[in-house]
């Protein structure tokens, strides 16, 4: 508040600021303190009001001095700025009553301005929040994320890479203050009662001081406690545990067992993502046997020194020795001779796949804001010209160019000034909105909101707007000379006429670009609701829940459990199949593995083939709607008896080529025991419609030995027509297998789908709602032109009626010359399309960015809306009556 | 630009805070609620339009800036600006209650208020 009064002194000339400026900030900032303690509205009201008191006495001093006292300053200056200032606030009363007398005019030009500062404020406050504010951590900059390459090999584009790397890196690199490792997924966590499936991190130890993040509560953890402590996010500790500060030293169960919370992050310490509640910091201390364990994340702070170039060139030489130090096979050595090292800065790792759509919606809104300056340029110039004789009379008085460009640009800046205001306004209440609707995947949506820098953002476009729409037509018309005064008439040139018609062939351009780039969203929408995921997404329920019960301790009494439940479930009316696997579809990703068959070649084994792994039981695949392609799914005995795996057709393909996988033996890289196949089921898409099927492995829930695995909460799937309908049953019974277990997770498949696809319509919606308005913006830009023309020739045209032109022609003549702007404006707008969707193409699914349909499509609709703007001018003038027209003129 | 202050007649502002200073020293904060409740709540200036009459009132000579009067106890935070009348202030002040005075005088006499 103090920040902003002693801003504001800076309209009050030098001298008064210097003599009174302190004693003005103290009262108005006590006056307001005052205020706020009487409420929040009053306190408001009173920093408004003060800030215009300051504006306008700050103004007034300027032009009547009161104070001619010592204080510093250059005097003349101040008078001089003074004068000025005079002249401006002549010109902005003048402009404000003069706009005043025209409010249709008025209204039309705000509320057009405003709508589109509005979208631009609002997609800006996010575009700040999420893409331009650095990391909230000390010299952001400096983090790196650092990951490998291997071009040539067959190996994504970029890979995490494995400890081995972090050791030699970590231990070794020059240029790196420090290295950590991270990763997240979801595990069980428990604090008493409460029981639920949580988002982990278990990143090394190092990682909070890389980062240069500290605690609110506790402290930070220490050598040797690896494995053993729990750092929990600001939202867990106000959820979970009610902010009681005597959380620390609590020891409640994370991921695998017991730990002591001794820590309480900050709110704004999202690592790597928002929705991360707890972190387990693991140490490395046992050796690397196996070197090439790829998968691993790792966030560095460089040297104030180094760059990311120099940092990789000496990463690379680093990489170079690890076969000679860690061993490995040939694979591996191969794999390292490719390797070329991935830097990056992190910010652009954690924001990931957002940065494209945020940046396109910032672009669409500025096409839309354009637009709406160029329907008001059109709507200035229209006045300016219908002032002609009004501004030659000045001119003739002897007011300069100067004045006459002032007191016209006067209006655009309250014009733009008014609408500036309102998209203030109206981004007040899009952002929570927009906050509402948006993907879960943005990161630091929490952040958004109406910022100092939105703020600043709608002033300087605000004026943007006022210079493009005030400026041509103010200094066209200061051109207006004496001639005009002579012939009388309201003359307007060809000349005039060219610049409006440019300025509706840009409209139309700009709106045919919005207009393909949200159809061919609204394509790829479709196309992927259309997806074949390989399982029905429909009519199915699934939950999780995590009883505590002390005779569940192994594989197999977890096995036992989920039979016996299930068995209940399968009772409820309505209910057609139920199974349950570890990683639902749609809502968690699947565990990656290496897998060996009993054909693999000595040298392949060590790595394996690359696959996904999950655990399935009781009649998942059926209840899923998973098709079986060869032998069978796992029945109640796969539950108990251990040794029978079921695969997806890509790992039947992978593994086996052209032959039956039934009967075949399996194992995984980390487990030596064999799985026998006994189906081959369809391949499915697990978490986004967009990527290629995974090769899927189902284990059983019961492995091996009893401590091999246990699956304490999958997600149970219901199959019912009842859908969401079924959960107070589903509750009732868990309430009385597990009287203190919540059901979480809780979702209908159509839920998860359309969650998954938010990114997509988010963008595709927004992207819509901004074509929609560019065509409106549009339509009325070409109305606008087309009703000034027909008004301008009423005459001419009353004397072709008078001639014995038929009204149809005359309709056919103003049609015509709006098809032509039209034509123009399509084929520019067509042109700049086929450009402009590249930045779309990442985002779409399913069809080309020249889709021919959405680029016919589109044209054809604003064709029809072009062509009705026209019309409505059109029958206009064909209703002209002759002899009123060429009376009245 | 420059302005002469002006020869005669006082805005009701600047007769309020001249009134308020007829005291004894009050910084702006005590000028600003005194105005207030002495003009019945008819004229509250903001920080920004008060300081503007009152430097006005120090250029002409009517206020000036004093030390801190003896009842005032020590202020915590920054030190405050005290503003009393000069003779020339008590003068116009003088002058124009009278005028006020006579003026109330008359209108009363014409609407027929007075006995």
């Amino acid at each position: 508040m103090t920040t902003l009064f002693a801003l504001l002194l800076h309209v009050y000339p030098r001298r008064f600021r210097a003599r009174f400026g302190r004693e003005i900030a103290d009262q108005a900032a006590d006056d307001c303190a005052r205020a706020l303690d009487g409420g929040w509205c009053r306190g408001c009201w009173c920093i408004v009001a003060t800030s215009a008191d300051l504006i306008r006495s700050g103004l007034s001093e300027r032009v009547r001095p009161t104070w001619h006292g010592g204080g510093g300053g250059d005097a003349r200056l101040d008078e001089e700025v003074g004068m000025m200032m005079g002249s401006w606030i002549r010109d902005f009363r003048h402009a404000t009553r003069s706009l005043a007398r025209s409010p249709g005019f008025t209204a039309a030009a705000v509320a057009t301005l405003a709508l589109a500062l509005g979208a631009n404020a609002g997609i800006f406050g996010v575009v700040d929040a999420v893409l331009l504010r650095p990391l909230p951590y000390a010299d952001a900059d400096r983090l790196v994320h650092i990951a490998a390459s291997a071009p040539g090999a067959d190996f994504p584009d970029e890979f995490g890479v494995s400890r081995e790397f972090f050791h030699q890196y970590g231990d070794n690199a020059t240029q790196l203050e420090s290295l950590a490792t991270y990763n997240w997924f979801t595990a069980t966590a428990r604090a008493g009662d409460r029981v639920e499936r949580l988002n982990q991190s278990q990143p090394s130890l190092s990682l909070f001081a890389t980062l240069g993040a500290e605690p609110v509560l506790g402290r930070l953890p220490e050598p040797g406690e690896g494995d053993r402590v729990a750092l929990i996010s600001h939202g867990l500790w106000t959820t979970w545990f009610g902010g009681d500060p005597g959380v620390l030293g609590q020891s409640h169960f994370f991921i695998d067992g017991p730990k002591e919370i001794i820590a309480v992050m900050g709110p704004d310490f999202r690592f790597p993502a928002a929705a991360v509640d707890a972190w387990i910091p693991v140490e490395f201390t046992e050796a690397v046997t196996t070197p090439g364990r790829f998968g691993m994340n790792l966030v560095g702070r460089m040297t104030p020194e180094a760059d990311h170039a120099s940092l990789a060139r000496e990463l690379d030489v680093l990489a170079d020795r690890l076969p000679e130090l860690y061993g490995g096979n040939a694979a591996y050595a191969e794999i390292i001779e490719r390797h070329v090292p991935v830097v990056g800065s992190l910010r652009a790792e954690l924001l990931g796949e957002v940065r494209g759509p945020l940046w396109i919606l910032m672009g669409a809104v500025l096409l839309v804001l354009m637009i709406a300056a160029a329907n008001v340029a059109s709507l200035f110039t229209v006045r300016a010209e219908g002032r002609g004789r009004d501004l030659a009379v000045r001119r003739a008085i002897g007011a300069g160019r100067g004045d006459l460009i002032r007191s016209q640009l006067a209006e655009a800046l309250v014009v733009a000034g008014g609408a500036g205001v309102g998209a203030v306004g109206l981004a007040w209440i899009i952002l929570p909105a927009f906050k509402r609707s948006a993907p879960d995947a943005l990161p630091r949506v929490a952040d958004v909101g109406l910022s100092a820098g939105t703020i600043g953002f709608v002033l300087v476009a605000s004026l943007a707007a006022a210079l493009a729409c005030g400026l041509a037509p103010a200094v066209r018309s200061s051109r207006a000379d004496l001639d005009r005064l002579r012939d009388g008439t309201r003359g307007s040139t060809r000349r005039t006429h060219w610049g409006r018609d440019a300025l509706v062939v840009g409209q139309t351009a700009l709106a045919l670009v919005l207009l393909v780039g949200s159809g061919l969203l609204l394509r790829s929408f479709q196309e992927l609701r259309s997806v074949d995921p390989g399982y029905d997404t429909s009519g199915i329920l699934s939950f999780q829940f995590a009883p505590e019960l002390e005779h569940l301790v192994d594989g197999p009494s977890w096995a036992r459990f989920h039979q016996d439940f299930m068995a209940r479930l399968r009772e409820l009316p309505g209910v057609e199949g139920v199974g349950f696997v570890e990683n639902m579809p749609l809502d968690e990703g699947l565990l990656g593995v290496g897998l060996v068959t009993e054909e693999s070649a000595a040298a392949d084994a060590e790595m394996g083939t690359r696959a996904s792994a999950t655990f399935a039981g009781g009649d998942y695949f059926r209840a899923m709607g998973i098709e079986v392609l060869e032998g069978r799914a796992f029945t109640d005995d796969d539950a108990v008896i251990p040794g029978n795996v079921i695969v997806s057709r890509t790992v039947a393909d992978l593994l086996w080529p052209g032959e039956n996988a039934v009967g075949k033996r399996l194992r995984t890289t980390v487990l030596q025991d064999w799985h026998t196949v006994i189906g081959v089921v369809e391949d499915i898409r697990q978490y986004d419609f967009r990527d290629d099927a995974e090769p899927v492995v189902y284990l059983p829930p019961v492995g091996p030995r009893p401590d091999s695995w246990a699956l304490p909460s999958p997600g149970y799937v219901v199959r019912s027509e009842r859908g969401a309908g079924l959960v107070p049953d589903v509750r009732e019974l868990v309430r009385d297998v597990a009287p203190n277990a919540p059901m979480y997770r809780v979702y209908t498949m159509e839920e998860l789908v359309s969650r998954s696809m938010t990114q997509l319509s988010f963008t595709m919606l927004t992207l819509a709602i901004a074509a929609v308005l560019a065509l409106l913006l549009g339509a009325i830009g070409l109305y606008g032109v087309l009703s000034y023309v027909v008004n301008e020739r009423r005459q001419e045209i009353g004397v072709r009626m008078a001639l014995g032109a038929e009204a149809a022609r005359v309709r056919r003549m103003v049609v015509g010359q709006g098809a032509k702007v039209l034509a123009v404006g399509m084929s520019l707008g067509l042109g700049a399309a086929l450009l402009a969707t590249r930045a779309l193409s990442s985002m779409l699914y399913g069809i080309s960015r020249f889709d021919a349909w959405t680029f016919v499509g589109m044209s054809l609709m604003l064709t029809v809306v072009g062509l009705l703007a026209s019309y409505v001018p059109a029958r206009r003038a064909s209703q002209v009556d002759p002899v009123q027209s060429m009376r009245g003129g | 630009m420059t302005q002469p202050p002006e020869e005669s007649g006082l805005s009701g502002i600047e007769y309020h805070v001249l009134l308020a200073t007829a005291n004894g020293a009050l910084h702006g904060y005590a000028i600003r609620d005194a105005v207030e409740d002495e003009s019945e709540g008819a004229i509250a200036p903001r920080a920004g339009s008060l300081y503007r009459v009152i430097a006005r009132l120090v250029g002409a000579g009517l206020l000036r800036e004093t030390d801190a009067p003896e009842s005032e106890g020590p202020h915590p935070g920054r030190p405050r600006r005290y503003y009393g009348l000069t003779p020339e202030g008590r003068r116009t002040l003088a002058d124009e209650a009278r005028r006020l005075e006579g003026t109330a005088a008359l209108a009363l006499e014409r609407l027929g208020a007075r006995p």
